[in-house]
């Protein structure tokens, strides 16, 4: 006997008839044989799987899940071929009978193996030493998408022309392993790579000199004024600051202050302030401020 | 008529909306009741702001998936979804469909741990367990009828405007 009534006693119109029949087979006068129908205890995502059943005569048999609503016929006490395609997705899937009544039965479909990285890198450029200034995460999903949650390994690799400059084994935790790193010491491309079985994916972050480490200046009298020029501007680390670099000197002499930005190019950043007498120029970038230069 | 006979219908008038409540309690529409704890989160702390925001939208996702799945329409999903959650529910509607299928999730409740939050906070990943009344029907007959409970692995990446679910992914235990 069959307690089939399970999934339809919230059916408004119904559920009085239901009810009916279910006190009738509770008496024991219930004689009709119901179907059940069974699912594998391990079903993985694209693979197609068979739900067997019980009974004799034919049913309705409905399939739902992620990305499925399937109805079709079936003969009791023969095997349900689910294809593939049915299984693309991860997750909860219900198979149901219905004769008279209806019979269910849940199964979860996991994921396969890893077919893609979701890889997340920040920044795309990142200052030289500075501590903590590049993170990556990484998601492994399989071919239909769905997200790899058992522990898998994952390397990641940081490496700079050439030489290694990171290098740590991780696995992933509810599907994400991530890391944080420190910027190496030279300006340039530093390539991120994760790898979790045979997929790898990679990127690419600009380690890009920090702020300069000082400014020096000069300057000479000209025809119109005065003309100042930086040193070779340049980080701590000796990366030469790149072109584009914003420099603002200003100029102080009797009759006032005057500023003037000047891009850096090919390391040095030029500028021609107008003054007759005696001037005072400094200059700055970003939080680094030169030295002041006395023209008489 | 005398002010003591407005009692029995008061009594009959409280009784039909006493009956009548439960009905529209169960309507599709509902507001699906949703908390989230953050306490546990990493490596990125959860903002207040940014909670609030998640709740929102993962609200508003759950009602519109249920608004789509009850009428099979795929124009709730845009906007709250994206990626394979956008992918598998269209895929669902289409079926359903095809097939004079439809599902009603009634009465939700989504209890939400948020477990990770990407350090630029471009990702966050939550775990829901999730209480409703799932409903599948046949044109008019009932084919399922319970009160499940699931537990959902859900991935959601801000968008221009709001936070949107990528993965939402049935797993039997977290």
């Amino acid at each position: 006997m069959s307690w089939s009534i399970n999934t339809a006693w919230r059916d408004s119109k119904s559920g009085l008839t239901y009810a009916a029949a279910s006190l009738i087979c509770l008496a024991g006068i219930c004689t009709a044989q119901v179907g059940e129908v069974r699912a594998p205890s391990a079903a993985v995502a694209g693979n197609s799987i068979s739900l067997s059943t019980t009974g004799s005569g034919s049913a309705t048999f409905y399939f739902i899940g992620p990305g499925v609503s399937g109805k079709r016929g079936v003969k009791l006490g023969e095997d349900i071929q689910i294809p593939a395609k049915e299984l693309r997705y991860a997750g909860s899937y219900l198979g149901i009978i219905c004769e008279d009544s209806c019979q269910s039965v849940e199964f979860f479909v996991n994921a396969s193996s890893p077919s893609r990285l979701a890889f997340l890198v920040h920044p795309s450029r990142a200052p030289v030493a500075e501590s903590d200034a590049i993170s990556g995460v990484v998601l492994p999903f399989d071919s239909n998408g769905n997200l790899i949650l058992s522990p898998t390994p994952t390397d990641f690799e940081l490496t700079a022309a050439g030489a290694t400059v990171m290098s740590r084994r991780d696995s992933t935790q509810d599907g994400i392993a991530w890391f944080r790193a420190n910027s190496g010491r030279s300006a340039g491309a530093l390539q991120v790579s994760a790898s979790v079985n045979a997929v790898q994916s990679r990127r690419i972050v600009q380690q890009v000199a920090s702020d300069p480490c000082n400014l020096r200046i000069s300057g000479q009298r000209a025809a119109k004024g005065i003309i100042v020029e930086t040193a070779p501007v340049r980080d701590c680390a000796g990366n030469p600051l790149p072109d584009g670099t914003i420099v603002t000197f200003t100029a102080r002499d009797g009759e006032g202050k005057s500023t003037v930005d000047a891009p850096i190019k090919k390391g040095i950043a030029r500028a021609e302030i107008s003054a007759a007498g005696p001037i005072v120029v400094s200059a700055a970038s970003g939080v680094v401020m030169g030295n002041d230069l006395r023209i008489q | 008529m005398s002010r003591l006979n407005w009692w029995p219908m008061i009594g009959i008038a409280v009784s039909a909306i006493a009956l009548l409540a439960p009905c529209y309690a169960a309507d599709t529409d509902q507001a699906p009741n949703v908390t989230l704890e953050s306490a546990k989160v990493g490596p990125r702390a959860l903002e207040p702001l940014t909670e609030r925001s998640v709740l929102r939208d993962y609200s508003f996702a759950w009602a519109s998936l249920a608004r789509a799945l009850d009428s099979n329409s795929v124009e709730p999903l845009d906007g709250p979804f994206a990626g394979s959650a956008a992918e598998w529910l269209r895929d669902t509607v289409a079926d359903q469909r095809r097939n004079g299928l439809s599902a009603r999730y009634l009465n939700q409740t989504h209890r939400l741990e948020a477990v990770f939050y990407a350090p630029e906070g471009d990702l966050i990943e939550l775990h829901d367990t999730a209480d409703y009344d799932l409903q599948l029907r046949d044109g008019d007959k009932n084919i399922y009828n319970r009160h499940v409970t699931r537990h959902y692995v859900v991935l959601m990446t801000p968008s221009a405007d709001r936070w949107v679910v990528r993965q939402l992914q049935a797993v039997p235990q977290f």
